[in-house]
């Protein structure tokens, strides 16, 4: 068979599968999207309503700006505290040696963990009766001790941050440590024999250097930020109340609990179109990678 | 305070930090394993000292809670997933990384931009679709959804590994007269085969780990680790002796596995953008 045939038969099951699992299902989302679509009367999905739907949502749901609120405030303060911190540890960590080296192995394994049990790990460290991270901070200061971190709207968010960062600090620590291996040495030392001061390196000739892998990291973890439910619904299943509903659980709730499929199908495509952005971004971050 | 007193107080405050932030990383899951030991009165209370007992295990595994149902579900559902992914991936990523394509970059970026998409937009139409043809709280159903968060980590990685193969050896066979499909048995195979492992062990870990699909497509009699966890969430309040030992089951053995390819985590997970 002739190469130009054979490279699209092989190719062919690869897009049928993508095509089917994930183009068609998103189509199929924004169908639903249009229509009046309760899961629980018969003759699903039922009257047609044009973009009715996204209308209530954005008009109409205190809730769906609740969950975009709380979405944006976790989007934001997860990625900065995440990329600022694992910065941070991959500086330290990059000299390498044993010491070091053996760290960068243990770092794999919180990524290894499930989300969703992190989140049942977080809800155990913060039990204000035996859990560890509640007698810590207790200790620390000492207007937190036994508190019910859990049933507080703003604690129970800082939990959900927190398990959020703690469980993505050792991935990106490692893809920066990578990144930060890959500078030259010389253009380091050159900076530093000229007279420069560790600070002005690292923000004159470091960061510059390590912005192509900054960018990777900063929008591969605001794209998991945003679609954040699985530790969400273990750890405080958005509440107290609302206040830890992102729009992933927010969209769960409405579609699957309350049987209002075509409204959630709704918001759930409103969700889509940041994460265009997002991904055209790091399209081209990946396309300028392997035309190097 | 001189030149090498300085730096010798900068190294000491460095392991300092250093060792901090593994305490942190490490504690939790520390914790987690010894209440798994613990027996229920233990674990309310912050002792490091106890009388460590297996009988968690036992309980998890024994009727009502089943554990070992839902380890098997885990395991056929993640390496059906697997075993489908990775011989498809493996196709298209050759033909990826050898040929040029008319509209490679728009399939390679829809690819890319699939795995971006929210799973609950996904999930949705599944549903509906699964409910009228019966494949809810299937196996073959949870496979099916699966396979869209697997599929583009798998063709990323994959290709990854074969732009890494040089290609004199591929042409010097066709030269002598092999096909392609020969050359790609024969000589790519081979070659690819720890890249492929690599890979499947990557989507392995994603597959097991994976909550949201199976919390929505399964209920009974499908259900896989993550969700069983839920098991133990008990009108008196969480089982936590019960919780950790099945937190045990499901990431000691995907430690295992990171272990094995951490140094390709990186890549399969940021999918090339990162070497």
């Amino acid at each position: 068979m002739r190469d130009n045939t054979l490279k699209y038969l092989l190719v062919l099951p690869a897009i049928l599968v993508v095509f089917a699992t994930a183009v068609w299902p998103l189509i199929q989302s924004f169908r639903f999207s249009l229509f009046q679509g309760r899961l629980t009367r018969p003759g699903f999905p039922q009257g047609f309503l044009g973009f009715e739907n996204y209308v209530w949502a954005l008009t109409e749901e205190p809730a769906f700006w609740n969950s975009v609120a709380v979405t944006a405030v976790y989007t934001v303060l997860t990625v900065g505290l995440t990329v600022a911190l694992a910065l941070g540890l991959a500086l330290l960590l990059v000299p390498g040696g044993r010491f070091r080296m053996s760290v960068q192995t243990l770092l794999i394994l919180p990524f290894a963990m499930s989300p969703a049990l992190i989140g049942v790990s977080f809800r155990f460290m913060f039990n204000p009766e035996f859990g560890l991270f509640d007698a810590f901070f207790g200790l620390v200061i000492p207007p937190l001790a036994d508190i019910s971190w859990l049933s507080d709207p703003v604690l129970a968010f800082a939990v959900c941050v927190m398990a959020d960062v703690w469980g993505w600090i050792p991935f990106l620590t490692l893809v920066l440590i990578g990144g930060l291996a890959a500078i030259p040495r010389d253009t380091i030392e050159a900076a530093q024999v000229d007279g420069a001061s560790g600070w002005q390196v690292f923000r004159d000739v470091t960061i510059p250097q390590l912005l192509p892998v900054l960018a990777v990291v900063i929008i591969l973890k605001s794209i998991f930020s945003l679609k954040t439910f699985d530790q969400i619904y273990m750890l405080t299943n958005g509440g107290p109340g609302t206040a830890t509903q992102t729009l992933s659980h927010y969209v769960y709730f409405n579609g699957l609990k309350y049987g209002q499929l075509g409204y959630s199908a709704a918001v759930a495509w409103l969700m889509v179109i940041p994460m265009i952005f997002l991904t055209y971004a790091y399209a081209k971050l990946v396309f300028r990678r392997t035309q190097q | 305070m001189s030149a090498a007193s300085r730096r010798k107080f900068w190294r000491t405050a460095q392991a300092v930090v250093i060792v901090i932030a593994v305490a942190i990383m490490i504690i939790p899951i520390i914790w987690i394993f010894m209440a798994a030991f613990k027996s229920h009165v233990d674990v309310y209370q912050l002792k490091l000292l106890f009388k460590p007992t297996f009988s968690n295990f036992a309980t998890v595994f024994a009727s009502p809670y089943k554990l070992g149902d839902k380890l098997v579900n885990s395991t056929i559902v993640a390496t059906t997933t697997v075993a489908i992914a990775i011989p498809v991936a493996t196709l298209a990523s050759y033909s990826f990384s050898r040929f040029r394509m008319r509209g490679e970059t728009t399939m390679l970026v829809m690819i890319l931009a699939t795995q971006f998409v929210p799973a609950v937009v996904i999930v949705l139409p599944f549903f509906v679709m699964f409910r009228d043809v019966g494949l809810l709280d299937t196996r073959t159903g949870l496979v099916l959804v699966n396979l869209a968060i697997v599929m583009p980590f798998a063709i990323w990685m994959i290709k990854g590994f074969i732009d890494g193969i040089p290609i004199d050896t591929e042409e010097a066979a066709m030269v002598d007269g092999s096909t392609r499909l020969q050359v790609i048995r024969n000589i790519v195979l081979p070659m690819a085969a720890p890249g492929l492992i690599t890979s499947g062990i990557f989507c392995f870990i994603i597959a097991w780990n994976e909550f949201l699909f199976a919390l929505i497509i399964t209920n009974k009699e499908s259900v896989t680790l993550p969700i069983g966890l839920a098991l133990f969430k008990a009108e008196e309040g969480d089982l936590w002796n019960l919780l950790s030992a099945a937190g045990i089951i499901i990431m000691l053995p995907m430690f295992v596995l990171a272990l094995i390819i951490r140094r390709h985590f990186v890549q399969g997970m940021t999918m090339g953008a990162v070497r």
